[in-house]
């Protein structure tokens, strides 16, 4: 690759990010484009799997370990590197601690889509986005006024539970297994789509009357599937700390919101393929941008650019291709048994 | 009256706040009742108006006070050409509400990221701040009391304000139109108002009165591209508050958050509590959840504009009598 000047890098910066942001947007389009929830409050359900692993890896280890966690804020840097020498010692434990966290990612991500879902129940889809969009605004103004969390302003560094791999391919090794995460949760969720429980959640979205009225419980699927693409989130938010080895409370600005929106928007809304897409065309040009920033001579911040560029074709779209690059197919389940039918009666 | 000062500053900040939050506030309400649409980027039409009156300050040395018209004008014709080139558009394309509040979101980016573009620019060519600023403000004093200008424009102007929307809503045709395309337009459009010439004139209004805000706010908040953004929270728990659909309760809203935001925290960061004030925007997020779960028809929903009449008429007899 010409210009790039490290092209292994780029390939797993851009693996890794794209993994992330494919669950995220699979998550984003399960609760709007297969059940029509206006999620505007995305970034929430990440920040929560990503604050959990901040506040707890280090603290946890430190106990384990038996060292004193003194003015953890000041010397939260010192910590986690003492913790990472001492999981490079411990591969076992390095693995329990991943599971465990993917597992505390999925719960506090569940948990925060369940309190969401309270008013999602009783609001109107234009006062459940302000709520939701307010919501995640507020767990970020409080991680970064209470300390104890994610040490406010300062921010808190993860240590690194792959450090017990050979240095040489242990990055290679982290983005294939989050890539593998991300592969499972779409398949996940494509066969979600593709059950009952699938077709339910369409038919709310396309009539919510009219499912009410054959006896469907709107509500309980809603909460389910706010629920479910939460703590999918939560994960992805828990993979994202592991990989940055930090945390801070302003890389969750409701720009990350936008962000998965863009992705599913210009992907294609209620086709999984295409939050794929959508997400692979975006970590791809912010990768780009961020590798060609420094031959680009501006009196300003390119990445401020590329988030105009972003918001007019958001528009655009929505204007003259609503239904996305690539819009929803119907289901293939009828096709499928003709084709066995067919099969059968040969 | 006897008030110690440190109060009577705390109810003076309060007023100021609630002066600001009722100019976004019916801006806000103003352009929802339109198209039903929350305009995610009412806020950065603020941030237009504090960096008009910003450039103004630094290249003139005029007085952001000064700026007001032009922070008003240029909001305003902002709003004015996303509702002709964007949201009208989208909503005659047949888009549902979701499609809007996102195109209303990536408004706001795109605002947004031109506003920090634009600052990196001024700083460059003019060598001077374009983040975090701030206005000086001057005080005149009345006694044993010491008044800041801004509260004396900024309440001069909300009152202004309050009484402008009345006649223009009651005495004026084209506020009689208004109000019918408003509750019903596809109504007034048989009966002959140009619709489409009422929401337009809304959305100029609105971004207009943000604009003003907008210059106000340096005044009070160092203001930096983000600044709107972080205004657009508590515009919406006023605008809910009021009813979303109700200009007075839009005002009212304004001065209810306003009012609970600077008093609330002030109680709240003495001893019993000592929370930090930097917690200071849950108190709007919290009157914004409570609405919507307890109320969400608003405040406004029982007060109708007759009663208000008929509130002020008693006033009035009351006064000359």
């Amino acid at each position: 690759m010409i210009g790039i000047a490290d092209p292994i890098r780029f390939m797993i910066d851009l693996t890794a990010f794209f993994s992330i942001y494919l669950m995220l947007s699979i998550s984003l389009n399960l609760e709007y484009g297969y059940t029509g929830i206006p999620n505007f409050g995305k970034v929430l359900f990440f920040a929560g799997g990503a604050f959990i692993a901040g506040a707890v890896i280090t603290r946890l280890l430190l106990i384990i370990i038996g060292l004193s966690s003194k003015n953890y804020c000041s010397f939260n840097v010192l910590y986690a590197s003492e913790v990472t020498k001492y999981l490079a010692e411990n591969p076992l434990l390095s693995i329990l601690i991943f599971v465990t966290m993917l597992l505390a990612g999925c719960i506090v991500g569940g948990l925060l889509g369940y309190v969401a879902s309270y008013p999602a129940i009783r609001l109107k889809e234009t006062y459940l986005g302000i709520t939701l969009l307010a919501s995640g605004e507020l767990l970020r103004i409080v991680a970064r006024n209470y300390d104890p969390l994610i040490c406010g302003t300062l921010g808190v560094s993860v240590p690194d539970v792959f450090a017990w791999i050979p240095a040489s391919i242990k990055e290679f090794v982290q983005v294939l297994i989050m890539l593998g995460i991300a592969l499972s949760t779409w398949f996940f969720v494509e066969k979600l789509t593709r059950s009952p429980l699938g077709r339910l959640i369409r038919a709310i979205r396309d009539n919510e009357i009219a499912a009410e009225s054959y006896g469907k419980d709107v509500v309980k699927v809603r909460m389910k599937i706010l629920v479910l693409g939460s703590a999918i989130a939560g994960i992805a938010g828990v993979l994202y700390a592991l990989y940055v080895r930090s945390v801070h409370a302003d890389d969750f600005m409701p720009l990350r919101t936008f962000i998965i929106w863009v992705m599913i928007i210009i992907g294609g809304v209620g086709n999984n393929i295409g939050a794929a897409l959508g997400s692979f065309i975006y970590v791809s040009t912010e990768r780009l941008i961020m590798q060609y920033k420094h031959y680009i001579v501006a009196p300003f911040d390119v990445n401020y650019l590329s988030y105009i560029f972003f918001g007019i074709v958001l528009i655009l779209i929505l204007m003259f291709k609503p239904k996305g690059l690539l819009p929803e197919k119907p289901s293939k389940t009828t096709e499928f048994e003709k084709i066995i039918k067919k099969l059968k009666k040969k | 009256m006897v008030v110690s000062t440190a109060e009577t500053t705390l109810l003076i900040d309060a007023m100021i706040f609630g002066n600001l939050l009722v100019l976004l506030a019916v801006g806000l309400t103003l352009t929802y009742i339109t198209l039903r649409i929350p305009n995610f980027a009412h806020g950065d039409l603020a941030t237009i108006g504090a960096y008009v009156a910003y450039f103004i300050y630094t290249c003139f040395k005029i007085s952001p006070y000064l700026s007001i018209p032009l922070a008003f004008l240029i909001s305003g014709t902002i709003a004015l050409l996303s509702y002709l080139f964007i949201f009208k558009p989208l909503a005659d394309r047949g888009t549902g509400i979701i499609g809007l509040m996102i195109a209303s979101i990536a408004l706001e980016v795109v605002l947004r990221s031109s506003l920090h573009v634009y600052a990196d620019i001024l700083s460059e060519t003019y060598k001077v701040i374009s983040r975090g600023f701030l206005f000086r403000d001057y005080t005149i004093t009345l006694g044993t009391l010491s008044l800041p200008y801004l509260f004396i424009i900024s309440s001069a102007l909300s009152i202004f304000l309050i009484f402008s929307f009345y006649i223009l809503l009651t005495k004026t045709k084209f506020g009689i139109a208004m109000r019918a395309a408003i509750e019903n337009p596809n109504l007034a459009e048989v009966l002959g108002v140009d619709v489409n010439k009422v929401y337009a004139i809304s959305w100029f209004l609105a971004g207009g009165l943000a604009g003003i805000a907008g210059a106000f706010l340096p005044f009070r908040i160092t203001a930096g591209p983000e600044v709107g953004w972080f205004m657009l929270l508590r515009t919406f728990a006023s605008s809910i508050l009021g009813g979303f659909l109700s200009i007075y309760g839009a005002m009212l809203g304004g001065y209810a958050v306003g009012f609970a935001e600077i008093i609330g925290i002030y109680f709240l960061s003495k001893p019993p509590f000592n929370i930090s004030t930097a917690f200071r925007p849950a108190i709007s997020f919290m009157i914004l959840i409570i609405t919507l779960l307890i109320v969400p028809e608003g405040l406004a929903s029982k007060i109708k504009l007759e009663k208000i009449s008929k509130l002020l008429k008693t006033i009035k007899r009351s006064k000359k009598q």
